[in-house]
């Protein structure tokens, strides 16, 4: 929250919990350099690992706003999937122009967050269950309107859009999740609402005496995070130029390995935007090193899982030894 | 006489701070001996070192005949220490048998299989129970017996294990009146067994009514140690604090509160629940109202229902002769209310905040749009508003960016009562404010709602300590089963009358 403006001194706890997120990202590509420099230093890597990224980055600011909250969305994998397969069907079967299927899309992102946030709200159960079962739900909801087919054939204009780079090392969807993220960060420091969920993610109750309305922000989180899905679904079937009926599946775990990587408190309360991005990239990066370096896709699972585990040791151990 | 545990040359230090300087400390068989001091004297340190918790910095402790340089919980428990911390430790979802034994319960073998020997466990807890005076059946869960239950059931625990030595931390915070009655006979009874029991209270009337010894600490010295009898409770709180507490903080002589117009009135203020009825009260100008009775009698329950934290069935509220709508805090604070709760850690303050954060998070909600998220964060407004408040109510902390959960209890308080300030509340509700906080910061508070009620504020006061009330309120409205039975003036109000009404004796 608010920056110190005195001098800390540089411990080890410090350093971590401003430069941790930074420092792995920069600790991976040193790796990366060392083992495969062919793969770093070419003019498409770059725009390749933004690429790759951008799904998760999106979804992982989405994520975010749950976890600071001390909830999770477990929903946003199947909404990612949902609002492309909407998007595409809008483009084709209905005729739509693409800028109008694309806004139903994200559109229908925002809606389905608004149905997670009013079934939180209302039955009162823990986020996890409602969101698990809401993820089943619109997984089966996709293979229902897609037919179990894939949906293709998208308009020119909106695939040569969709693949655009800007200075050949910028990608246009990288540009969706950085703008994103620039407004969710604006979100997040300089207002109220910000300020809000920060204080109900560190302390409900309180927050509820303050006057902060515990259930309008949660319905906000839950659109917000909705929204964001909406947004990657997009991006998802614009990369692929098709809209899978299975697509999303897994990303969650991405999405919120990228928050708990990024320094997100995964009791509430702590985190910041900048940091998911970094997240997101981290994870964008390790897949993309071990890609270029052959390695099986279900090796960098198991990459993926201790990263989590290691980095969230490191980050509970620091803030336990700071309170002794 | 031989003491069970002599504690002598104890110093603790940590990372920039004497938290205790060379103190001693001793335990007779047989004895209460109370340890006094404000919050941060160096209380629970002591404690943590007799339990093993902490090590100290240099200093001996010997326990029967043992010379230790530093305990760990082991050897604390095998010399028969135990405390009883003011948060219970018990575990509610074990039966009140199984808590008892938790960590040790003692096995048999079946087939060759260990499992958990529940009779002999029963065998065993029956008599501590009943020495204790617990008389539910040992099956019941813990999680359904009411907070002294629950104390008594922690104090067999320590009873099982052979404890000779019992630290009781704060143990009447949360009992009322004759809940206290049947521990300080409790106490008596394990006095006479032989048992040394430690007595560490905030409550300066009970220190004579249960204390053999009192030994006073200030700041992590050692001030002394005196027989209960030789020493009245002003010269202890001079001990403790350094300085002369004066003992009333109520209005200038000669103020009549009746003939001050009303400021705030509650109209038939009643909840679905049933735990209060149709209360009705009126506020006047430059008064403090204060609200006594016993743990449950309905204050704290009224007064969420007059600040829309929980709904209300029923009732009006007014402030200055206009009707408030309130459906939640929200609402209340937009329309001038503020309220500080009762239980500080858990409804107090956001944990991950700075004291800064935390102080304008009121100010913020209250000049916000469209349901409290419309508006911008003004860096310039939170800085000056934690900075005033910092100063005005002179709270301790590095700079207003220190995390509020490291300060401490009466800081935090501060803390606390400093957002309602900046949101320049026109009525505050003060529910236990001075609950487990030290004396030199209790009165620091009562200064303070002086002060607001001065400048023509409302100040509501729920508490159950009597003294408290009698020496700050203007006028005390008594409770008792969800309903007020009375309101008496701080002329006619007496300690006597109070417990008559609230108990109906």
């Amino acid at each position: 929250m608010s920056e110190s403006k005195a001098k800390k001194s540089l411990n080890f706890g410090t350093i971590w919990q401003r430069y941790g997120t930074i420092g792995i990202l920069l600790l991976i590509l040193i790796l990366l350099a060392v083992l495969k420099p062919s793969a770093v230093f070419t003019s498409t890597s770059i725009p390749q690992i933004l690429k790759q990224s951008s799904v998760n980055i999106l979804l992982a600011l989405g994520e975010f706003f749950a976890i600071l909250l001390g909830y999770i969305d477990l929903s946003i994998s199947a909404a990612c999937g949902l609002t492309g397969m909407v998007a595409a069907i809008a483009m084709t079967s209905w005729g739509l122009p693409w800028v109008l299927a694309c806004l139903i899309g994200v559109l229908a992102g925002t809606l389905i967050g608004a149905v997670n946030g009013f079934l939180i709200n209302k039955t009162g159960l823990h986020p996890f269950i409602i969101t698990l079962g809401t993820q089943t739900i619109y997984f089966g909801v996709m293979l229902v309107v897609s037919h179990s087919q894939n949906v293709y054939g998208f308009p020119a204009q909106f695939s040569a859009i969709m693949s655009m780079e800007f200075f050949g090392i910028l990608p246009f969807n990288a540009c969706i999740a950085l703008a994103a993220a620039v407004i969710l960060w604006f979100v997040t420091t300089r207002t109220k609402l910000g300020r809000n969920l920060y204080a109900l993610g560190g302390n409900r109750e309180a927050a509820w005496y303050s006057g902060i309305n515990v259930h309008l922000h949660q319905m906000i989180v839950y659109m917000i995070s909705g929204t964001c899905a909406g947004l990657a679904g997009v991006v998802l079937i614009g990369r692929l130029n098709a809209a899978a009926p299975t697509a999303g599946t897994g990303y969650e775990t991405y999405a919120i390995a990228a928050t708990i990587i990024g320094g997100t408190s995964f009791f509430g309360g702590i985190g910041k935007i900048p940091g998911v991005v970094v997240g997101g990239l981290i994870i964008g990066i390790i897949n993309y090193g071990m890609t270029v370096m052959m390695i099986e896709s279900s090796y960098q699972k198991i990459v993926m899982g201790a990263l989590i585990i290691i980095s969230v040791t490191i980050d509970h151990f620091v803030s336990t030894s700071s309170k002794k | 006489m031989e003491p069970l545990i002599k504690m002598s040359g104890i110093t603790k230090e940590f990372p920039g701070v004497k938290a205790l300087d060379n103190i001693s400390f001793d335990i007779l068989p047989g004895e209460v001996h109370v340890l006094i001091g404000e919050n941060g004297a160096g209380k629970s340190t002591l404690m943590k070192i007799l339990s093993g918790v902490y090590t100290p910095t240099s200093g001996k402790i010997i326990c029967n005949g043992h010379e230790y340089s530093a305990l760990d919980t082991k050897t604390s428990y095998d010399e028969g220490i135990a405390i009883v911390y003011q948060e219970l430790s018990v575990i509610n979802e074990l039966s009140i048998l199984e808590n008892l034994f938790v960590g040790k319960l003692p096995t048999k073998k079946v087939c060759g299989v260990p499992v958990v020997d529940y009779k002999l466990m029963k065998e065993k807890a029956s008599t501590v129970l009943e020495q204790v005076g617990l008389h539910h059946d040992p099956g019941t869960l813990v999680g359904d017996l009411a907070i002294p239950d629950k104390q008594l059931c922690e104090i067999a625990k320590a009873l099982v294990s052979g404890a000779k030595v019992i630290v009781l931390d704060e143990p009447t915070t949360s009992l009322t009146t004759s809940e206290v009655e049947n521990l300080h006979n409790l106490i008596r009874k394990l006095k006479a067994e032989g048992c040394g029991i430690v007595y560490i209270s905030h409550k300066m009337s009970e220190l004579h009514q249960i204390g053999d010894r009192i030994t006073v600490l200030k700041d992590g010295g050692y001030v002394g140690t005196y027989p209960v009898e030789d020493i009245t409770i002003d010269e202890l709180v001079t001990l403790m604090v350094g300085r002369e507490i004066s003992g009333t903080y109520l209005a200038e002589d000669g103020f009549d509160p009746e003939s001050q117009p009303v400021i705030f009135e509650a109209k038939n203020i009643s909840r679905a629940d049933g735990t209060c009825k149709n209360i009705s009260f009126q506020l006047h100008k430059g008064e403090i109202l204060g609200f006594a009775g016993l743990v449950g009698a309905g204050r704290t329950e009224t007064m969420e229902a007059i600040f829309g934290a929980v709904p209300k069935s029923g009732g009006q509220v007014f402030l200055n002769g206009k009707e408030l709508h309130i459906n939640s805090p929200y609402s209340a604070i937009k329309q001038g209310l503020g309220m500080l709760t009762e239980n500080r850690r858990e409804t107090g303050f956001a944990n991950n905040f700075s004291c800064k954060n935390n102080i304008s998070l009121v100010p913020f909600i209250k000049t916000s749009t469209a349901g409290g998220i419309g508006g911008m964060l003004n860096g310039k407004d939170e800085q000056r508003w934690a900075q005033e408040q910092k100063e005005s109510l002179s709270i301790k902390c590095t700079s207003v960016d220190q995390m509020t959960v490291d300060l401490s209890g009466g800081n935090q308080q501060k803390v606390i009562l400093g957002k309602w300030m900046a949101a320049e509340s026109e009525v505050l509700i003060f529910d236990e404010p001075t609950k487990g906080i030290d004396v030199g910061s209790k009165s620091e508070i009562y200064r303070l709602m002086r002060r607001l009620a001065n400048e023509g504020k409302g100040v509501l006061m729920v508490s159950s300590e009597q003294t408290e009330l009698l020496s700050v309120c203007d006028r005390i409205a008594v409770f008792r089963g969800g309903e007020l039975r009375g309101i008496l003036s701080s002329a006619e109000a007496t300690e006597e009358k109070i417990v008559k009404i609230s108990t109906n004796e």
